[in-house]
């Protein structure tokens, strides 16, 4: 048995590569453009919000398969062609930009209007007044949000297979064809696992470093 | 009089808060002060993203190996110039589909299906670039022109021949009903009142249906659909399904590797098929040149050294 997961892993180890790729990158990327989706609801430019809220629905409206399979295969149709593996990135850091925006506009409405005013009184420039006041608030508040959201990337990852991406579920679902066995699957499991307790950990640090108020 | 204790009790809790504030360590103003660049940077990476996916639209261009422009399938001229020319051709597989083409433990693809295409175009001075797909997306893979065909355990049907053009048939298969050893289940006629197990999008379902009296009489009037094939074997085993109808060429294969003692494989079947490779409708050139190497290659027994090593006892 030993002997048998020990022939598994560096397949499997090959798989976690990818995953753990396009994961950093989807939130390397989707993050700050959460925050520009964030305070791009926010704005007074009436278009922009209605853009931002149309971009919304769409990426939360549609299942991100299908976001892939539509960027993959349907634009080549007229005329855009992205290779695999920008694919996957460029439909994961659009669709979770858009969850990201929705809790950073969440996390910045929270904000006390108090707050804007006080800054304003002490001649804060607006700029100013997010970056040092209604910003660092906000991390605060959006945290435990951002977490779930992380976590959930880790497993939404396995979705790059419809592009033919070997990621780490499917080099699982290989070898659990090939060998007939379980076994596969449930080392998968137990990698997710351990990759969810690792940012479960880093989060709650995060946390923890945040909640100078306490 | 109320108000001024109120003031008074509010400006003392506000000196408590700015005594606080005070009192505070340097180290959260710099993390304050880190946060506030950390956000800049990502504000500038989040430009990048967006002139990162205007960049990778090209750079998805120039990349041959990978994704190969539109215009080069939907102008439906033949594509062999162009793939002589390049050197490679580049087959469309899924690799969860041993023994036709999956990943061994070192992951490498191998399989029938890899093995024989190999020997072909390495007949033909091209070299073979094994590409995974998702199953579901195989036509709409070749189609696009990110692989020029698709070689693994690919069924000729008819709903297929209206998408792409196959070769010569190169195995025959059939449709075989396998239960376990100790099932009282002996004929077709047996299944009425049982759960019948196949893999869903499978050429076994097509097959089952072509005798739609005999599905009527499953255990709800369907069979029970799994994702692979190993999901609806280890149905069986757990005894949740009676029977698993699947291509003989991969039952076989997961009969072998199950123990041989615990199946009964029925003498009737749900009928002959033959696998074929697709090809893009209009790349005549290329499927003449698999099929007479194909030919080729049963002459001199090369087809059977391969079939051998993956199919014999």
């Amino acid at each position: 048995m030993v002997d048998y997961i020990s022939r598994l892993m560096p397949a499997l180890l090959a798989g976690l590569d990818t995953t753990l790729s396009v994961f950093f990158l989807t939130l390397v990327f989707s993050i700050p453009l959460g925050i520009l989706v964030a305070l791009g609801q926010l704005s007074n430019i009436k278009p922009l919000v209605a853009v931002m809220k149309f971009y919304i629905w769409v990426m939360r409206g549609t299942p991100l398969l299908l976001q892939i399979v539509f960027i993959f295969f349907g634009l080549p149709i007229i005329g855009i062609t992205f290779d695999r593996y920008p694919t996957a990135i460029l439909a994961f850091v659009l669709n979770y930009a858009a969850y990201f925006g929705e809790i950073f506009r969440g996390g910045i409405e929270s904000i006390d209007k108090g707050q804007y005013d006080a800054a304003k009184v002490l001649g804060f420039t607006p700029v100013k007044t997010y970056q040092r006041i209604i910003l660092p608030q906000m991390i605060k508040i959006v945290l435990p949000s951002v977490a779930n959201e992380v976590i959930t990337l880790v497993k939404d990852t396995a979705l790059v297979y419809v592009v033919g991406l070997g990621e780490l579920l499917r080099a699982g679902k290989i070898a659990s064809n090939r060998d007939a066995s379980l076994v596969p699957l449930i080392l998968v499991g137990i990698i997710y696992l351990v990759l969810t307790a690792v940012l479960t950990t880093a989060f709650q640090k995060l946390e923890d470093r945040y909640s100078y108020y306490q | 009089m109320k108000i001024g204790i109120d003031k008074s009790a509010l400006t003392l809790y506000h000196i408590k808060v700015i005594k606080r504030l005070r009192n505070k360590r340097k180290g959260e103003e710099e993390m304050r002060n880190n946060i506030t660049k950390l956000i800049l940077i990502m504000l500038i990476l989040a430009f990048g993203v967006v002139s990162l996916a205007g960049c990778s639209n090209q750079t998805a261009n120039q990349a041959p190996s990978q994704t190969s422009n539109q215009e080069e399938t939907s102008a439906g001229e033949d594509s062999f110039e162009k793939i002589k020319e390049r050197g490679y051709v580049i087959m469309g597989l899924d690799d969860t589909f041993a023994p036709m083409g999956f990943r061994d433990e070192n992951n490498e693809i191998v399989g029938f299906d890899v093995d024989l295409a190999k020997e072909v175009f390495n007949r033909n001075d091209l070299e073979l670039v094994l590409q995974p797909i998702d199953w579901t997306m195989k036509e709409a893979e070749l189609n696009a022109g990110n692989i020029d065909m698709i070689w693994n355990g690919y069924t000729i049907t008819a709903e297929r021949r209206e998408k792409v053009a196959f070769s010569k048939p190169y195995l025959k298969n059939r449709q075989i009903i396998i239960t376990l050893a100790d099932s009282d289940i002996n004929s077709k006629a047996d299944l009425e009142g049982k759960k019948v197990a196949a893999q869903a999008g499978s050429t076994a379902v097509d097959a089952m249906y072509t005798e739609p009296d005999v599905v009527a009489t499953f255990d709800g009037g369907e069979p029970v659909l799994f994702d692979t094939n190993n999901e609806a074997f280890m149905d069986l085993e757990a005894g949740r399904s009676d029977a698993v109808v699947a291509d003989e060429v991969l039952a076989r294969y997961y009969i072998k590797l199950k123990g041989e003692e615990k199946y009964k494989v029925l003498s009737e079947d749900f009928g002959d098929e033959e696998y074929g490779i697709g090809f893009r409708k209009q790349d005549k050139k290329l499927l003449e040149l698999v099929d007479s190497t194909l030919d080729a290659m049963r002459k001199d027994g090369t087809f059977d050294a391969i079939y051998n090593k993956w199919f014999a006892d």
